[in-house]
């Protein structure tokens, strides 16, 4: 496909008889920042390491730049600048020790090896302290030098893997503001995340992911309007539910009703001014509503949505 | 190849900026050597406690004979209390108590008993050897002052300085042992060898694979940091990544086994044999090494997991291979399990050039096969590592 940076088709990892990736198909396009929403376990790690070729796929074509990548293929590496999850480095060298020796395996000559590092330095901020070893720094430190080896040799896809786990806040949004320049500068992204809002603020399209399998794909518009832009009320009662299902479909705002136990969930347009109306029905028939939960609808409404669990399940 | 040496050079800049590390490599072993040397191989001077408190010429004579032997000083002691604690301290090997009246006693004809003491070591018991030598030595000359005064009616005070000086001149009777098959025999096997040359040879091989093993830890730690991953997803290959993290450990083993060599000629006069010859071992038995932790650091997934039975394998395949008793002292079955080891194969290099003359040419069979094992060893490695990184 023309203009994509990055292809996978048909992905697919076991291991032993677990099914991680099932079949996994996205592209990115030149400049585009997408992100692959899911929880912990859902197959995001296991799809980006057989994207980046660190992995062996049982199934599967993975194509950056117009090469093909595999375990044994280097050469489309060159367009990738990959983030891992952990932190990935030395943590007895300092963080132009360590820079330079990455600088050194993506083949950078020497001549604009030292420059690059020095600029990528300024952009994680640790210019200052460069000389120190790293394992002298702070977690978020440590998390911007993790980054800034990816960003070293100005690769035309960066893929970062959950890069704000377990990250303070102030660290998270330094990290986020990074991902948000570099692509208006024009670097095409794949960005994995559990956190709904990071995939929200940063990614173009965004690729639903749960059990090894990409549930839905789009923009976040295209992905909210499969819950038809409608909220999602969550109707904590006692256990008797069924009584309240009937004249709940019957309210010409409410398009479903779900029974679950001690709990009824509805998509409702317009909950904030049909909610009082509802409760007086669920009274009405004999159901006693002890809470009720309203979920605007987002990514999170459309996982909910897809998988009938939450994002941090 | 750039990115080969870049691994090799980070590699090596990280095992030696350990302190530790550098204890064990350029430290530890020195002092091996040295204690082997001096324990085994009789080259470090010993040091006899002496309490003589008779002034008589005999008594004198004795103390200055001990004292005129190579390698034994003399310490005098003020009392035989102070002497024993002495030995007991370890401040000297063994001692020696003359009777203050020594030299009265013997002119009277008696029979004088003088005390040694030690602790219960080789080393004691062989001084005490020596000591007995030097004691016999005086004894016979008595005997002989003793003889002339019974036989030709001449004073023991008269006889006893001629028997003194007459005594150097004599001829001595020398006694020659050989063994029947002599020229295979341990003791000409062994002949000729310096004092610390044996055990500097079989110092070396131990410690450059036990570094080597060691260095697996590295290996380890870049899988555990995520940093071998890491490098994969750059454009480097394994095989690449192999290689680079095999040339770190290449490199720490080949300067520890040149520096153990240069140290030893140094400070011991250790003979290596033909320099050409030995700068090869080195060079062959630091690519073993060098693939033996590789392979370790492939299969082991924790550190101390691999410190722990780097060790046992280390001094295990040490003991096998003839580093801590000379493989010539192994039963023939043993010899034979021996020759499995590359160790056994690096020590016969080193014999057959330091024992029998040997040059370069005489150990390229040994080359050959610490090369073969330096291959299977690294062929092993690259496939687990591969393995473990991309599965």
């Amino acid at each position: 496909m023309a203009g994509n940076i990055l292809e996978a088709r048909g992905l697919r990892k076991t291991f032993g008889d677990l099914v991680a990736v099932d079949g996994v198909d996205f592209h990115i396009a030149e400049g585009e920042t997408y992100g692959l929403l899911g929880p912990n376990g859902a197959g995001k790690t296991t799809t980006i390491s057989m994207v980046m070729g660190l992995l062996e796929r049982d199934g599967g074509d993975v194509v950056v730049d117009g090469k093909p990548i595999s375990t044994s293929s280097t050469s489309a590496k060159a367009a990738i600048g990959y983030v891992p999850q952990d932190i990935a480095i030395y943590p007895d060298l300092t963080a132009r020790e360590n820079l330079d020796f990455f600088g050194r395996l993506y083949g950078m000559p020497s001549s604009t090896r030292k420059q690059r590092v020095d600029e990528v330095l300024e952009i994680i901020g640790l210019a200052d302290r460069a000389g120190d070893r790293s394992e002298e720094y702070s977690g978020g430190m440590k998390r911007r030098l993790n980054i800034g080896i990816g960003l070293l040799h100005g690769p035309r896809l960066l893929m970062l893997d959950e890069p704000t786990v377990g990250v303070d806040p102030q660290s998270r949004n330094a990290i986020l503001e990074s991902v948000e320049r570099l692509s208006r500068e024009g670097m095409a992204v794949l960005y994995t995340t559990h956190y709904m809002e990071e995939a929200e603020r940063l990614c173009d399209r965004v690729g639903i992911i749960d059990q090894g399998q990409i549930k839905a794909e789009g923009t976040r518009g295209e992905l909210v309007a499969m819950v038809g832009g409608r909220d999602r009320v969550h109707l904590a009662t006692t256990d008797r539910t069924e009584p309240a299902v009937g004249p709940l479909q019957q309210h010409p705002s409410v398009d479903e009703v779900t029974a679950a136990d001690g709990s009824l969930e509805l998509l409702v347009r317009g909950a904030a001014e049909a909610l009082p109306r509802l409760l007086e029905t669920a009274a009405s028939a004999g159901v006693s509503v002890t809470s009720v939960d309203v979920v605007e609808p987002n990514l999170e409404a459309v996982f909910l949505h897809l998988t009938g669990k939450a994002l941090r399940d | 190849m750039t990115k080969v040496l870049a691994i090799g050079v980070v590699n090596t800049k990280r095992f030696l900026r350990e302190k530790a590390n550098l204890f064990f490599v350029f430290v530890f072993p020195i002092l091996i050597v040295l204690m082997i040397g001096a324990f085994f191989g009789g080259g470090l001077s010993s040091t006899v406690g002496v309490y003589a408190p008779g002034d008589g010429e005999l008594s004198k004579a004795l103390v200055q004979g001990i004292d005129d032997l190579e390698e034994v000083k003399v310490r005098e002691y003020g009392s035989e209390a102070a002497l024993i604690d002495g030995v007991q301290r370890g401040g000297v090997q063994g001692g020696l108590v003359v009777p203050a009246d020594y030299d009265e006693r013997l002119a009277a004809g008696e029979t004088v008993e003088v005390g040694y003491v030690a602790r219960p070591d080789q080393t004691g018991i062989l001084l005490g050897e020596t000591v007995n030598g030097v004691v016999q030595r005086q004894a016979n000359l008595v005997r002989a002052a003793r003889f002339a005064a019974a036989r030709a009616g001449v004073p023991y005070e008269d006889a006893l300085p001629v028997a003194m000086v007459v005594a150097p001149g004599t001829e001595r009777v020398t006694v020659t042992t050989t063994e029947a098959g002599a020229e295979d025999s341990l003791t000409a096997e062994f002949e000729g060898l310096g004092a610390f040359d044996l055990g500097a040879h079989q110092e070396l091989i131990l410690f450059m694979f036990l570094t080597s093993l060691a260095g697996s830890a590295a290996l380890i730690q870049t899988r555990q940091l995520g940093v071998a991953r890491r490098m994969l997803s750059t454009p480097t290959g394994t095989g690449t990544i192999l290689a680079g993290e095999t040339l770190g450990r290449f490199n720490v083993a080949l300067v520890q086994g040149l520096y153990i060599v240069g140290g030893t000629v140094l400070l011991f006069r250790v003979d290596w044999g033909d320099p050409l010859g030995a700068l090869a071992v080195v060079v062959a038995f630091s690519l073993v090494g060098a693939a033996a932790g590789i392979l370790m650091g492939a299969v082991f997934s924790n550190d101390s997991q691999a410190g722990g039975l780097g060790v046992l394998i280390g001094l295990g395949l040490a003991a096998l291979g003839g580093c801590m008793v000379p493989i010539e002292i192994f039963p023939a079955g043993m010899q034979a399990v021996a020759r499995a080891t590359p160790h056994a194969w690096a020590v016969d290099a080193f014999s057959e050039m330091v024992r029998r003359d040997g040059g370069l040419v005489d150990i390229l069979p040994n080359l050959g096969v610490l090369l073969a094992f330096a291959a299977v060893l690294m062929l092993l490695g690259t496939w687990r590592l591969r393995r473990v990184l991309t599965r």
